[in-house]
């Protein structure tokens, strides 16, 4: 009895992601999600390069080029920037009439969110990958995989796309508008952004900044990330992806909650 | 993969109670609160709805319908009492339930970037219709009886407001189901496309549907529905046939509308006026149901311009001859005459405004 229960909720979970898949995601933002850290790469990473005359920054026991600093950081910072399918799938459904209408057929709130993570993930992973591809070029030089390194990078990466999609989805649960949601989400994803070492490494910051980059989740994303393409796992990492995951699961936790408390 | 997971959501998991006698719906002492301050939205609500039947859930605004409607289709939690469809529990039973309903909420629900076609597909598809052939074939078949042929290439979000509803009521016959909930169904579509919104759902009904109707349009409701509750301020105030609300309600008045050939005169109008309370004297004064407050013998007879009497009486086919025997007395000529029952408009409206003195669905209960 409980396979056919869990076999109902998972397919219930794979066709709701099916249909964010083909009905959902509007198409100008997935071209958004790959032209803004593409643009980033190769705009500002040379520029910024030539500005501070690139001597090659840290990462790990490894000496990389900041253009390869910044496209490894923007690979991790695609899945915060992507989370954001998360709450314009919320906010879409909700305007279209669909978010009440799949709870009357046979689908939970639970299945929802998790349908729109898994989406996330899909998104953010093919994205990351896409990336990657493009900007091959500007970290030939400094790539190092290993077997261990890519399952590494992928988990950092789900386990980001999770924390951000929660996050997302209880930010939407909570505004009475979407352009609220919009507003709050831009204002907070800002400071994720800069207070991260997306763009720049956190070693040499004033004290302050340094801390405030290591309260910020991304920072973690962005670390691992970074470590598994240019193979520099170590224990601080390792450190970082336990506290990711716990972080993760305890706002996955709060997400899903939010969402069945939420009056429809 | 769609077939892996469509069996999970196929029609076998769930088989109805082979009984149809027990109601399809139970609703028994339905109360809401959304704040524990906050006044009842729902406040004791019990009705049963026979399988195959249509019932007719109407009352003013605010009157507790749509929150009825969410506790219904599982969107919102009662705060006490019990529901039961199907025979199951509402609360502990909710999927098993789900996948034997459709739903056309009142607000729109449509997928924005898909076309008319591809989103009747999808719907098929998240519904458990596994077989690719066999949901294009029932998309086909909707795009044909819905009248969708011409739009099945247009993205919903191009669509206008009446095309977009006919959408969503096509959409829900993508499924087999066993209950339907309408809540005003037929609201932006035009007469062709509400006439045949209810004689689809009228034919499907036939071959066993039940459905559950919320709506304002009182001829709608009379043209479907075989038992109507109607609800205010969170209590069912009246529960019955069309006809029985009708005799309970209203009484047996029927309005009689003659128009004459002639021009009428004061004198000639005068005569009619004491004709009829003569026979309302007859009656024993007594109109009951359609005006308690009326004492104005005369009131009951309303001239419409300048050559028509409109009169509301109990006894019309008696009322009639004595007017015949006026009109050929007083040499005049008919052009037309009709005798029209009370509306179900006329029903509603006097069960709501006579609430606070007559509770009969509550004597009922008791």
């Amino acid at each position: 009895m409980k396979q056919v229960i869990d076999y109902i909720f998972i397919s219930g979970v794979l066709l709701l992601t099916y249909r964010n898949l083909v009905a959902a995601i509007d198409k100008m933002f997935l071209i958004w999600q790959i032209a803004f850290p593409v643009v980033y790469i190769f705009v500002a990473g040379y520029a910024y390069s030539a500005l501070i005359k690139d001597q090659g920054i840290n990462v790990g026991a490894l000496s990389i080029t900041y253009v390869s600093f910044l496209t490894a950081g923007m690979i991790g910072f695609n899945v915060m920037n992507g989370s954001q399918i998360a709450g314009t799938i919320f906010w879409n459904d909700k305007r279209n009439g669909m978010f009440q209408q799949l709870l009357v057929m046979p689908f939970h709130k639970v299945q929802y969110v998790i349908a729109n993570l898994i989406t996330l993930i899909i998104i953010g992973l093919a994205s990351a990958a896409v990336i990657m591809i493009i900007g091959l070029p500007t970290i030939f030089q400094d790539v190092n995989v290993t077997l261990w390194s890519v399952p590494y990078t992928i988990l950092a990466l789900v386990v980001g796309s999770v924390f951000f999609g929660s996050f997302t989805i209880i930010l939407s649960t909570k505004m009475k508008s979407s352009e609220g949601y919009n507003v709050i989400s831009n204002g907070l994803f800002l400071f994720f952004a800069f207070v991260s070492s997306a763009f720049y490494p956190a070693k040499g910051l004033p004290e302050p900044l340094s801390i405030a980059f290591y309260v910020n989740p991304l920072t973690y994303i962005v670390d691992i990330t970074r470590a598994g393409i240019f193979s520099q796992i170590d224990v601080f990492t390792n450190i970082e992806l336990v506290i990711l995951s716990l972080l993760a699961a305890m706002v996955f936790l709060i997400a899903t909650r939010a969402m069945i408390r939420m009056q429809v | 993969m769609s077939t892996m997971l469509n069996d999970s959501l196929s029609n076998e998991a769930f088989s109805l109670p082979r009984d149809r006698s027990e109601p399809c719906i139970s609703v028994t002492n339905l109360k809401k609160q959304y704040g524990k301050d906050s006044a009842y939205t729902l406040n004791g609500v019990s009705f049963n709805v026979r399988y195959g039947t249509v019932f007719g859930f109407l009352g003013p605004n605010g009157a507790g319908k749509t929150t009825t409607l969410k506790i219904l289709t599982t969107l919102l939690s009662p705060s006490s009492g019990s529901a039961q469809i199907f025979g199951k529990d509402l609360v502990k039973k909710q999927s098993e339930i789900k996948r034997r309903i459709g739903v056309v909420s009142q607000d729109p629900s449509f997928e924005a970037n898909l076309t008319v076609e591809k989103a009747l597909n999808l719907y098929g598809l998240l519904w458990g219709l596994r077989d690719s052939r066999a949901r294009k074939d029932k998309v086909k078949e909707i795009l044909k009886t819905f009248d969708l042929e011409s739009i099945k290439n247009s993205k919903n979000d191009e669509l206008s407001i009446g095309q977009r509803r006919r959408v969503q009521l096509a959409r829900e016959f993508m499924h087999d189901m066993d209950l339907l909930f309408l809540d005003e169904p037929t609201v932006g579509l035009d007469p062709s496309a509400r006439r045949m919104l209810l004689d689809y759902i009228k034919k499907h009904v036939m071959s066993g549907l039940t459905v559950f109707f919320t709506t304002h349009i009182m001829e709608e409701a009379e043209y479907l529905c075989d038992e109507i509750a109607i609800i205010d301020k969170g209590r069912i105030i009246a529960f019955d046939t069309p006809t029985g609300l009708r005799q309970k309600y209203v009484g047996v008045h029927k309005t009689i509308e003659i128009t004459f050939k002639d021009i009428l005169n004061q004198s000639f109008i005068d005569l009619l006026k004491r004709t009829v309370l003569r026979c309302r004297k007859k009656d024993g004064g007594n109109m009951d149901g359609y005006d308690h407050n009326r004492n104005d013998n005369t009131s009951d007879i309303e001239v419409k311009g300048t050559n028509t009497v409109v009169i509301t009486v109990n006894d019309a086919e008696h009322v009639i001859s004595k007017i015949l025997q006026l009109v050929y007395k007083n040499d005049m000529q008919i052009e037309s005459i009709s005798i029209n029952p009370p509306s179900l408009e006329e029903v509603f409206l006097s069960i709501v405004n006579n609430k606070d003195d007559d509770n009969s669905w509550d004597r009922e209960l008791k």
